[in-house]
């Protein structure tokens, strides 16, 4: 059994909403994959019929193999899988430690605290009250508590939302620490840079369907298609003089789109090094995640202008 | 996954779960006891209660009870009220507050069973109760010389039948406060309205009135039970079948409404 998760058309619907709309993928174990999408897309909805906290109306999953819709295997899943919210979820008034033993006593293999409290970086923390902690703490408090029954499947709905940049980053390094501990993590985001710098796989959701799927790097096309190069115009040189035929001229920037970037390159820089002219601000740029993740979800964004107006 | 290791699994989770109901009360005690407002909101105000409305006015005597002393009455009003406050006011004010801030969608997701969860709840209520009953009757016995209950038995089961019933009605109305905002001048504005109406501070003249309206209330009700373990006036039996049963049936009502209403999600905005 190499695969941690399998959906297979997932239907779920709120009265005449569909918030899931015949949705389908697999999550191999040790894998990070990402849930991505606009507020509203059913990733959370996703993220709870998998974690059988909410029913569905159709289609088949398995999670760690079994069906988290059948009640006799709740207990055995909830015993493998971790949870981390998109509230944070912690009790105000008690200290790190006692939180995450109280937690740690409802699991049958839980980690040894001490190890999520260093894991998780509140080492100088253990005996501090959750209500003095940051608010980038307590969200690691938060995956902490995720993590404390040693799952072999971690959700993470939305985990670095409200968090600030540094906060963000130490966030990342635990999810990564902990996919290469062989923890399987299904994420949701609706931050390209994050999905960008941890899933290895990524499903775009929109309207409760998927737009999109495939690894990260390769989403939609994007490792093969077009690539921009841009430069400003050297001073004393038309953009005639180029070696290679310009796509746009803005102000002094030139703008070179080529699917042979390689020997386009070579020409442009050969030239430059020839005539010993700068190429100053020179950048080569491949459609970013985002561009892919604006272009797919575009449909979402121009209705929900429509319906705002 | 074979269905015989589950067979095996569900088998052994029956001591771990008694285990865990053990673990769990413990932190639910700490839970109550840190979070000082419940109990200050419990244990404090009856204890500030009574021994202030027993220093200024504990020795009149009402004739409407057959001439006891007001002291006598206030003792057995006040662990009725340490139940109340415990099991309904406090409960439905953490319960949503937990339910709010994503705690009880946290526990439900864990292996921690609803069973345990609510077991550990009703029972660390009693501990409150209890301790807090125990209090009571010494400052009522030793401060004003109010005597120990003629039957601890009558005693011990009205405080189980009151946590019962007023933690149910606790979760009820969790259920129907909609957020944390509310949740303390909802249940604290209907806990005190009802405290009035039932006489609490001021005893009720049997037949006035208000005694008939709150005949149908369960405060009252809760109050005569406590009061009738302690068995005045002389010859009377300790034990008020009628009012544990009005108690008891309000207490199935607010099942009932739980069972229907009750969410272990925060509401989205």
């Amino acid at each position: 059994m190499t695969l941690a998760l399998r959906v297979d058309k997932l239907r779920k619907s709120y009265g005449n909403l569909k918030a899931i709309d015949d949705i389908s993928f697999d999550v191999e174990r040790g894998e990070i994959f990402a849930l991505l999408g606009p507020n509203g897309a059913g990733k959370t909805t996703c993220i709870e019929i998998l974690e059988g906290f909410l029913r569905r109306d159709g289609g088949a999953i398995e999670v760690l193999g079994v069906d988290p819709g059948e009640r006799q295997h709740l207990r055995w899943l909830r015993d493998r899988i971790g949870v981390v919210l998109q509230e944070l979820a912690v009790e105000s008034f008690f200290t790190v430690r006692q939180v995450l033993e109280r937690n740690a006593g409802f699991y049958p293999n839980p980690r040894p605290i001490d190890e999520v409290i260093e894991l998780v970086g509140l080492s100088e923390k253990g005996d501090a009250k959750v209500k003095r902690l940051s608010g980038g703490q307590q969200r690691r408090l938060d995956i902490g508590l995720g993590i404390v029954g040693n799952p072999e499947l971690l959700f993470l709905d939305e985990p670095t939302t409200g968090l600030d940049p540094a906060a963000r980053r130490t966030t990342w390094d635990l999810i990564r620490l902990l996919s290469s501990e062989g923890t399987t993590v299904l994420m949701s985001s609706h931050y390209m840079d994050e999905v960008e710098a941890l899933a290895h796989r990524v499903a775009v959701l929109s309207h409760g369907e998927i737009a999109a799927l495939g690894p990260t790097t390769s989403l939609g096309g994007r490792n093969e298609g077009e690539v921009t190069i841009r430069f400003l115009l050297p001073t004393g040189v038309a953009v005639t003089d180029l070696p290679i035929t310009s796509s746009r001229v803005d102000g002094d920037v030139v703008e070179v789109k080529t699917r042979d970037e390689v020997s386009t390159l070579h020409t442009l820089t050969g030239w430059a090094i020839d005539l010993d002219v700068a190429l100053a601000g020179l950048t080569v740029a491949r459609e970013t995640l985002e561009d892919i993740y604006l272009s797919l979800t575009r449909h979402d964004r121009e209705e929900s202008e429509t319906r705002s107006r | 996954m074979s269905s015989a290791t589950n067979d095996v699994t569900t088998r052994k989770y029956w001591l771990h779960d008694l285990r865990l109901v053990v673990h769990q009360v413990k932190y639910e005690q700490l839970f109550f006891w840190l979070n000082r407002v419940g109990a200050i909101f419990t244990v404090g105000f009856s204890v500030v209660f009574l021994v202030l409305l027993g220093a200024s006015a504990g020795n009149q005597r009402v004739a409407s009870l057959g001439g006891i002393r007001l002291v006598q009455y206030y003792v057995p009003g006040f662990i009725a009220y340490g139940v109340m406050a415990a099991g309904f006011t406090t409960l439905a004010i953490t319960l949503v507050v937990r339910r709010e801030t994503g705690l009880l969608k946290r526990l439900r997701l864990s292996p921690l069973p609803a069973w345990v969860l609510i077991a550990s709840i009703f029972i660390s209520t009693t501990i409150v109760a209890l301790v807090q009953t125990l209090v009571l009757l010494v400052i009522g016995r030793y401060g004003y010389h109010v005597n120990f209950p003629s039957s601890w038995f009558a005693l011990l089961i009205a405080l189980l039948v009151g946590i019962v019933s007023f933690s149910a009605m606790g979760v009820a109305i969790s259920a129907v406060v909609p957020n944390q905002e509310s949740a303390g001048p909802v249940t604290s504005i209907v806990f005190f309205v009802l405290l009035f109406l039932a006489g609490l501070w001021f005893p009720l003249p049997p037949g006035s009135g208000l005694a008939k309206f709150s005949n149908y209330l369960p405060v009252r009700h809760l109050m005569i039970a406590m009061d009738r373990s302690f068995q005045i006036p002389k010859g009377v039996s300790p034990w008020a079948w009628h009012d544990l049963l009005v108690v008891g049936l309000w207490g199935v009502g607010a099942t009932l409404i739980s069972l229907r209403r009750f969410r272990w999600s925060p509401r989205r905005t």
